[in-house]
């Protein structure tokens, strides 16, 4: 066989694992709403930079007839590219080869590509598509699942990992998503569960659609399980390919520098209108610290979710940070479970890969009830506190308004490590409110006074007075500077320069036991 | 594939039937009732990335319950009044923090549940929106 001869086969055998399932399971695909594997890695790459690796990996399942199935590329495409320039590695399910479900080989195939992540250092994408384990292969599936779990374990907080559901993502091949940083879904075309509403229905008798027990908006809104919402597939992509500007290629790496264009000087008038003036009134905490990010511009994490915290990625003086800030607008600003998790996730994430941390503060505590207590807030509120108190990066506080009790420590207090906290002169910083501390200090002279209504008001505005201010914790250093709000940006970005060469270690241990 | 319209219960659902290849593996049962999509859900998609807010919820009404034991301090609506996500339904004073409960969904407003003055527990309806 002459070498032309050998090249057009070498054509024709690559022609046929491109052409994945073939034209109809294609056309199927596309009517859905959805792409193949190889479109939606061609759209989130920079053009003409993915190299496909393992092209011709097959399955060696012979059981059930499947040794008469062929599955061109295995179900999945693997490679790596460049994403604005910067190397990526992603592996791509197809769901038009033998519905992209998961065997032996094709694990292999995630395997290796994760195992290449890992050793160079760069970040991983994975887009699922796919129907889950190949029940022919059996134990051999579940096997791959598991090779898959232990990987993202051991790239966790070492390379960045991401995870698009665009499709079916059911059972086991949850939990690999799950073990990632942060997972998209597409509205309408991607669903999560463990078991699906068949089986619910045949178990517990509940009624649920596949959209409504594990489609986007659920896993955004409710469980927490999904991070971004995107409203089809290229929106999908392009928020991944802006989620991966903010982020370093490995935990040895910076993240990469923003243009550095907005000056650092710049006062921001807009932040004297902020804060009501009547300290019971809600205001957008975002109105607060986005107009002090780089351009004003913010990537929101988990925006659905816990909405009384919201944390997320900016820039200052082009060096990126964690932004981390109660929200009074949404359950007062109270921390309660779910914003717990969500915050302690966050700051877990930006320490692991040199992030800095920016956490603005407004609450009025841990949300009281019988639901958060039996829901366990004690061990969840717990985790914000480690997360916090274990993290190295630099940690700026920025004080607002309410700063109190518990839930003042937990938001990066100077007493958790924080390096530099500023107040603005709105800030009440205290253990409790006014009302709930006069009535406990001021009992006794409010019940024996003729007129104990006027009493109470009268030790409230005392108290008001004399501690809900950020003075106070100024005089004993928990406060380092009172600011002028319009300065805060200028601060900030002094403080982020000074911080820039923090050193902090700790005591030698194989890792510690934080509350999950 | 092939598409039926069928009606249950009064609801009409767009039911797309797909005849499955021998050699395809078909593992998750939930996969059988891929395609069933409640007909009013499929609304254009909006051209803009719109997104969040208006995001599913077609049911019947949609009620807008308390997130936090207070007391209402304010009525912003009432029957009959149409609002849009994020328009402001009522005030519920709580935490020491007049808390501005928003409209979930665009819709009109079925039934006021709460009166100025009221105090609420959590999970209390506040406000039906159909």
């Amino acid at each position: 066989m002459g070498i032309e001869e050998r090249l057009r086969e070498l054509q024709h055998r690559k022609a046929q694992v491109v052409a994945g399932g073939g034209p109809e399971r294609v056309k199927k695909q596309h009517a859905k709403g959805k792409l193949t594997a190889r479109e939606r890695l061609a759209k989130l790459f920079d053009p003409d930079s993915f190299m496909e690796l393992e092209t011709f990996v097959e399955h060696r399942c012979t059981d059930f007839g499947m040794d008469r199935v062929s599955a061109p590329g295995e179900g999945v495409v693997t490679g790596y590219g460049t994403v604005d320039g910067r190397l990526v590695y992603a592996f791509a399910q197809d769901f038009t080869v033998i519905g992209g479900t998961l065997g032996e080989m094709h694990a292999a195939k995630i395997c290796k590509v994760m195992d290449l992540a890992l050793k160079t250092g760069a970040p991983l994408v994975g887009l699922n598509d796919s129907g889950g384990a190949r029940i022919q292969e059996g134990i051999d599936a579940l096997d791959g699942y598991g090779k898959i779990f232990y990987r993202n374990t051991l790239s966790s907080g070492v390379i960045p990992q991401i995870t698009a559901i665009m499709g079916p993502c059911a059972g086991g091949a949850v939990y690999s998503p799950a073990l990632t940083d942060f997972v998209f879904m597409v509205d309408k075309t991607s669903q999560m569960f463990i078991t699906g509403p068949q089986v619910i229905k045949a178990v517990t008798g509940e009624d649920v659609s596949l959209e409504a027990l594990g489609g986007a908006s659920t896993h955004n809104r409710t469980s927490g399980v999904a991070h971004f919402y995107a409203v089809d597939e290229e929106d999908c992509l392009a928020q991944i390919k802006r989620l991966l500007s903010f982020l370093p290629a490995n935990n040895m790496a910076e993240p990469p520098r923003g243009p550095d264009t907005d000056p650092h000087d710049r006062m921001e008038e807009s932040l004297l209108e902020v804060i009501p003036e009547d300290p019971n009134k809600p205001y957008d905490v975002r109105d607060a610290f986005i107009p002090v990010l780089d351009d004003g511009d913010f990537l929101e994490v988990q925006e659905m979710y816990a909405q009384n915290a919201v944390v997320g990625f900016g820039r200052l003086g082009g060096h990126v940070v964690g932004v981390v800030a109660n929200q009074p607008r949404i359950l007062a600003g109270c921390l309660d479970i779910n914003a717990s998790d969500k915050i302690a996730r966050f700051v877990r994430f930006c320490d692991a890969f040199n992030i800095p941390l920016i956490t603005w503060v407004d609450t009025p505590g841990y949300l009281p009830g019988t639901a958060q207590e039996y829901g366990g807030i004690i061990r969840h509120g717990a985790k914000v506190l480690y997360a916090y108190s274990e993290a190295t990066v630099p940690k700026l506080t920025v004080i607002l308004r309410k700063a109190y009790g518990g839930a003042y420590i937990a938001m990066c207090a100077r007493s958790l490590g924080a390096d530099q906290v500023f107040a603005w002169p709105t800030a009440e910083i205290a253990v409790m409110g006014p009302e709930g501390a006069a009535n406990i200090i001021f009992r006794k002279e409010i019940a024996e006074s003729e007129d104990p209504a006027a009493v109470r008001a009268e030790k409230v505005a005392e108290y008001r007075r004399r501690f809900a201010n950020p003075y106070v914790a100024a005089r004993r250093g928990y406060v380092d500077t009172v600011l002028d709000p319009r300065e805060t940006r200028p601060r900030l970005i002094n403080a982020l320069e000074a911080m820039c060469c923090k050193r902090e270690t700790r005591p030698a241990r194989k890792h510690g036991n934080m509350p999950v | 594939m092939k598409k039926f319209r069928v009606t249950v219960n009064g609801q009409t659902y767009e039911v797309e039937v797909e005849e499955i290849d021998a050699g395809e593996a078909r593992p998750a049962p939930a996969e059988q009732v891929k395609g069933v999509v409640p007909k009013e859900a499929k609304a254009p998609k909006p051209a803009v990335p719109a997104k969040r807010e208006e995001a599913a919820v077609s049911e019947g009404g949609e009620a807008v319950k308390a997130p936090l034991p207070g007391v209402v301090v304010d009525v912003k609506v009432e029957p009959g009044q149409k609002v849009r996500p994020g328009d402001v339904l009522v005030v519920l004073e709580a935490m020491k923090m007049e808390n501005e409960i928003p409209a979930p969904i665009a819709g009109t407003v079925r039934e006021v549940a709460v009166s100025q003055g009221q105090s609420v527990s959590v999970d209390d309806v506040l406000v039906v929106i159909g």
